[in-house]
């Protein structure tokens, strides 16, 4: 069934058989055993590869630093009304819901199936789109394109792909629609008051934002370009790889060489890059 | 998926490794070529698309397949036709089915756990997909050079007059040269003949097969003979853009294809026919006779007899005497968009059939018509003792 459904590009497993699958591999591939946790604040490039926060010299590297936090607008900081989406939460019988993405989204029509009314706070309309981005960039089909632009292309690009959208559906805009004309959904431009605000603001964003990462840049001088560093088309940091050693971002700091970097297919883009390198390392 | 144009070749040819040799298989097992033929267009009309795919589909859900495999077996069943693959229909369209669910299991459950960056990649498959083109490749040139060196010889007849009969006891192409003509016949006992562009004159029969499968007659002329035009016995042929003179002949038929029932259906196309008791005249056999002049016969223009199953497609039969085109003695024939005219009655004849009908079905056979026009004859259509006519 799940092949047909791929066939169709209907297939969306759920988080249950998902992490069920991430279990199978995690038995099969022996990862309790092989990993060892613990806790890295600094990377320094050094004679023979990088040394990592005391832990030992590396000759390669992958920094997975996943998203720098939540992003909280400025006047919520601290507001004890305010809540993010990415918490825990319930609803208040009124709620204002800030932003206008997959997140927003969903949150409204959270909301609006507990009861509440629903107050959308947002400075632009949100672009409907399928993915966050169109299919062609999850492959080299895409990527091949992307990767011949130049710096204020791909940083204009990686703007535009970075506002608000969710999908287009029957499924987003009729719970919405009911809403409004019964007059639970309404528009506004800023906060007025009600007694809970979400914060559907998504993650702080800016290779600046992880101090990890802010501290690489600055100690290596690496080349950066807006909130992003700077990476080769196989993601790893080009001033810092070479044939003796490998320094990959995976995730979401390697989003100049994988748009769409905060998803599976950019994690194994990223390790399989990676694992190449390592394989073909002539000292190994 | 969003192919890359080498992700789309490659995974092309590795998906037609199976069919080719599959079809190299059938071809020895058949001892026919179109298997290999029917393989080897499949893969360059699918390369061909690919090229074309790459271009106006840059993201291909995996449900497209469905309407790119039938846009491209449509497009694979013109160029089979345009290149005279003689392929059964049915046997083709398996093959192609089999082919395309193979290519769908492969493209989304095959190729992804053998290649776990399959999808990532675009659909190239590293250098498997080399190797594998390098295997295609090299199937398809030694089923080529089998094929190039397995051709019959081909034999050229010069311009000028040749004293036959020729009889043509092995396989080979006898090709005319511009004003070939052999007079006194040309007869045909070995499979996989063909002759092309000759002129014959007189004879006992202009050309005869005797047991003979495969044989293709294109481009011929015949004039004059003494019996029949073209005169097949248990064998198959293709006869095809030919013309046959059979004015002043009072017994024989312009081509005559009889006791053929079990072999490979034989196919009558474009030929003019002038004179003679019947245009054409199929007895016992799996047939089709398709856009045919027939003209001036004096028994029937069209006979289908003897539980013959034949489609008669988009004839013209004119100023025939009696009838147009006979269906008879528990024959099957789909007679489509013929156009029938100038049928006369027989007068001669106390037969009630021969008053001039456009079509009869006659003696328990079952012709089904559909789109024929007849025009200047006493009768359209008739049924005679317990044969009957239905219309689709």
């Amino acid at each position: 069934m799940p092949l047909l459904r791929s066939v169709c590009d209907r297939y969306h497993p759920t988080v249950d058989e998902f992490l069920e699958h991430v279990e199978e591999l995690r038995a099969a591939t022996g990862w309790d055993e092989s990993v060892h946790v613990a806790r890295v604040s600094r990377v320094r490039a050094v004679d023979g590869g990088f040394e990592v926060d005391g832990h030992g010299t590396f000759p390669h590297v992958l920094l997975a630093t996943g998203h720098p936090g939540l992003a909280w607008p400025d006047d919520l900081v601290g507001d004890p009304r305010a809540v993010h989406a990415y918490e825990p939460h319930d609803y208040a019988e009124t709620v204002e819901i800030v932003g206008a993405g997959m997140a927003a989204a969903t949150e409204w029509l959270n909301a609006l199936a507990a009861g509440a009314s629903v107050v959308s706070v947002r400075r632009r309309e949100p672009e409907r789109r399928p993915l966050n981005l169109p299919r062609e960039l999850f492959s080299r089909r895409g990527l091949a394109a992307y990767h011949r632009t130049s710096r204020d292309e791909r940083i204009a690009f990686l703007r535009r792909y970075g506002a608000p959208s969710y999908p287009a559906g029957r499924e987003w805009d009729e719970p919405v629609e009911d809403a409004r004309r019964s007059g639970r959904f309404r528009v506004a431009a800023e906060l007025n008051g009600a007694p809970q605000v979400v914060c559907a603001t998504g993650f702080r964003r800016g290779f600046h934002q992880d101090p990890l990462l802010a501290r690489l840049v600055a100690e290596h001088g690496l080349e950066t370009a807006a909130d992003w560093i700077v990476l080769t088309s196989d993601s790893t940091v080009g001033s810092l790889t070479d044939d003796e050693r490998t320094l990959a971002l995976a995730g979401v700091p390697a989003q100049w060489a994988f748009p769409a970097a905060d998803t599976l297919v950019a994690a194994k883009y990223a390790a399989r890059r990676f694992l190449r390198r390592v394989r073909a390392w002539r000292t190994r | 998926m969003a192919y890359t144009l080498r992700g789309r070749f490659e995974s092309r040819v590795a998906a037609a490794l199976a069919p080719l040799v599959a079809g190299c298989i059938l071809a020895l097992a058949l001892q026919a070529w179109w298997p290999v033929e029917l393989a080897g267009l499949m893969l360059g009309a699918g390369l061909l698309f690919d090229g074309a795919y790459h271009r106006l589909v840059p993201y291909q859900p995996g449900w497209a397949a469905l309407p790119l495999g039938l846009l491209e077996l449509g497009a694979i069943m013109g160029l089979a036709r345009l290149f005279h693959v003689g392929a059964p229909l049915w046997a083709a369209l398996a093959f192609y089915a089999g082919s395309w669910l193979l290519a769908q299991i492969l493209g989304h459950a095959i190729f992804p756990l053998l290649r776990l960056s399959y999808g990532e990649d675009g659909g190239e498959l590293g250098r498997a997909g080399v190797g594998m083109a390098a295997t295609a490749a090299v199937l398809l040139a030694a089923a080529g050079g089998i094929a190039w060196a397995t051709q019959p010889p081909v034999v050229h007849l010069a311009a000028g007059v040749h004293e036959g009969p020729l009889v043509l006891d092995h396989s080979q192409q006898l090709v005319g040269e511009p004003g070939a003509v052999v007079r006194g016949g040309i007869i045909v006992t070995a499979d996989d003949v063909t002759i092309r562009d000759v002129t014959v004159l007189g004879g006992e029969h202009g050309i005869q097969v005797e047991e003979a499968e495969r044989v293709l007659l294109e481009r011929v002329s015949v004039l004059d003979a003494r019996l029949d035009g073209i005169n097949v016995r248990r064998g198959q042929v293709t006869i095809r853009d030919c013309s046959v003179s059979m004015l002043g002949n009072e017994y024989g038929q312009g081509i005559d294809i009889s006791f053929t029932a079990d072999l490979a259906p034989s196919i009558v196309e474009n030929c003019r026919l002038t004179g003679g008791q019947e245009g054409i005249f199929l007895d016992s056999v799996h047939a089709m006779a398709r856009d045919n002049h027939v003209r001036r016969t004096t028994l029937r223009g069209i006979t289908v007899t003897e539980m013959a199953m034949v489609s008669v497609e988009e004839n013209t039969v004119e100023d025939a005497l009696g009838i147009g085109i006979l269906c008879s003695d528990y024959s099957m024939c789909d007679i489509r968009e013929n156009s029938i005219t100038g049928i006369r009655a027989d007068h001669d004849s106390s037969d009630s059939m021969r008053e001039g009908y456009g079509i009869v079905s006659h003696y328990w056979a079952h012709a089904e018509v559909e789109g024929n026009e007849v025009s200047r004859s006493p009768h359209v259509m008739g049924e005679f003792s317990d044969a009957y006519i239905t219309f689709e």
